[in-house]
């Protein structure tokens, strides 16, 4: 995968990637978690994240909204560089929180424990941030927010409360929380780790709906057949490296691939 | 038992004037020393150093000394220096300041404040950060965030606890008949010196509080039932087994 920030700044096109991320470095403390990892998302194609524990998968996704900020390297969103500040060794320390707000509207995240909001009916949660961020009327977010709860087979529960449903329930209810945005980037950071056994397969259906929909879409996954089956490009992450990427094909073709995955498959 | 008194209206204006003062304290110090208490948790949270240490400070002193001490204080010490003050007198402030209810509000807002915003920090503190994430990954602002998500969650998770709060405070309040403002034990203590009769104003007094106490119960109780989310398996009137 060669990197290509210059994309970026190019008109957009349906060929420009969703995300660009060049050479990204990330310390928690001492322990670098990521050490130095480009990645992009073309427009229009699924990409996992594989890997051990440990590995920077959910750091390196955390990255592409900035909810974890990198501490080198760049990063665009949508077409757009994101302006950091930097000391004069080039590490970063801060950010430009308006263009973040604008940028997250675009690139939207599902994460592993669900995290709807208690206090909000099932509508609720999905129609807040289309409200607030992106100023639609209440009018128009429900019909917006209706359309993707019936996407996700949640339409019947929009006026429950998170706590009267199932784990997989919830988790669809994120989903159609992250379409509602009509984001060019959705995130997925271990979509079903949290989800009874026989739940996973509700979501992951609504998630493969949404890869042959085109949609653009950044998974981290310890499903493996999963991820082989719905992804466009793998990348497998070792110890705050990509170790190995390429297309699905290349990647289980490829004996220094598999022997990476030997132990995660 | 004689509670022949009770026919005087003139002993009934007392009281009723006395359980007025005791609601309209026990309203403007809930309000006021809620609305602190909110500032009192952010401060600590998320204020700069300087200001979490002074709030810290703040917080550590009410919680202290006594509730009597502190009314003593604002009432005689502060109101008394507020005297001093030239051409205060002349001021539109002047009538407030020689008001007892102006005083005992204001110790009440305070200690309040203290308290609560304690309570509220502990529950702004155990509300998943998960929640809050999901809030900021989606773009809304930090006060969109603090508003939309993290408070509201904070008062349902602590709701149980104010409630006891509020009926403290409740009770602290005939503290003020030191300060002659005319409450339910200023009332209560009137109607014994004239009458010679000590326990049966203070039973009646008993009782008017006991009964509040049951209403302000039920009031918050109805709110944290019908707070939105509540878990299904808490939807109880009483909260008995």
């Amino acid at each position: 995968m060669t990197s290509s920030l210059q994309h970026a700044f190019r008109p957009r096109s349906s060929t420009a990637p969703a995300v660009v991320a060049n050479q990204l470095i990330k310390h928690f403390g001492d322990l670098e978690v990521l050490k130095g990892v480009s990645l992009d998302v073309p427009e229009g194609t699924v990409t996992s994240i594989i890997g051990a524990s440990g590995s920077g998968k959910s750091t390196l996704l955390r990255c592409m909204n900035l909810l974890e900020r990198p501490d080198q390297g760049e990063l665009a969103i949508a077409d757009e560089a994101i302006r950091f500040d930097r000391n004069p060794q080039g590490d970063i320390i801060g950010l430009d929180r308006r263009q973040l707000q604008r940028l997250r509207a675009k690139v939207t995240m599902v994460f592993q424990q669900f995290n709807l909001w208690p206090h909000l009916t099932v509508l609720g949660n999905v129609i807040e941030a289309p409200m607030r961020v992106k100023k639609l009327s209440r009018k128009r977010a429900t019909a917006l927010g209706e359309h993707y709860l019936e996407r996700v087979g949640m339409a019947d529960r929009r006026d429950a409360y998170p706590a009267f449903l199932s784990g997989g329930q919830q988790q669809r209810v994120a989903i159609a929380r992250a379409l509602a945005m009509e984001p060019r980037l959705l995130l997925f950071d271990e979509p079903t780790s949290a989800l009874d056994p026989e739940r996973v397969n509700e979501v992951l259906g609504v998630i493969r709906g949404l890869a042959d929909e085109g949609r653009t879409m950044l998974l981290v996954t310890h499903e493996m057949h999963f991820a082989r089956e719905v992804s466009d490009q793998l990348v497998y992450l070792d110890q705050g490296n990509i170790a190995c990427s390429g297309t699905p094909e290349e990647v289980f073709a490829d004996p220094r691939c598999r022997q990476f995955m030997a132990p995660a498959a | 038992m004689d509670f022949s008194w009770l026919s005087d209206p003139f002993y009934l204006g007392y009281l009723w004037e006395g359980f007025v003062n005791t609601l309209w304290l026990l309203l403007v110090s809930a309000v006021g020393g809620l609305l602190l208490a909110v500032l009192v948790a952010l401060a600590r949270l998320r204020g700069p150093r300087p200001l979490a240490w002074l709030v810290w400070a703040f917080t550590t002193v009410m919680r202290g000394t006594p509730l009597l001490v502190q009314l003593f204080f604002f009432y005689y010490g502060v109101g008394h220096l507020m005297e001093g003050v030239p051409g205060i007198q002349e001021t539109f402030m002047w009538p407030l300041l020689r008001d007892p209810f102006f005083f005992a509000a204001l110790t009440f807002i305070l200690s309040v404040g203290a308290y609560s915003g304690e309570v509220i920090r502990g529950a702004m503190q155990s509300v998943p950060r998960g929640e809050l994430e999901a809030g900021r990954a989606f773009g809304l602002s930090g006060f969109q965030v603090l508003t939309r998500l993290w408070l509201p969650r904070a008062i349902q998770l602590c709701l149980p606890t104010l409630t006891g709060e509020m009926i403290l405070l409740l009770k602290s309040i005939p503290l003020v008949s030191t300060i002659a403002l005319m409450d339910l034990l200023q009332a209560a203590n009137i109607i014994r010196d004239e009458t010679f009769l000590v326990y049966e104003p203070l039973l009646l007094i008993a009782g008017i509080y006991l009964a509040t106490t049951v209403v302000l119960t039920l009031v918050l109780r109805f709110v944290e039932l019908n707070f939105p989310g509540m878990q299904p398996t808490q939807r109880r009137w009483l909260p008995i087994r």
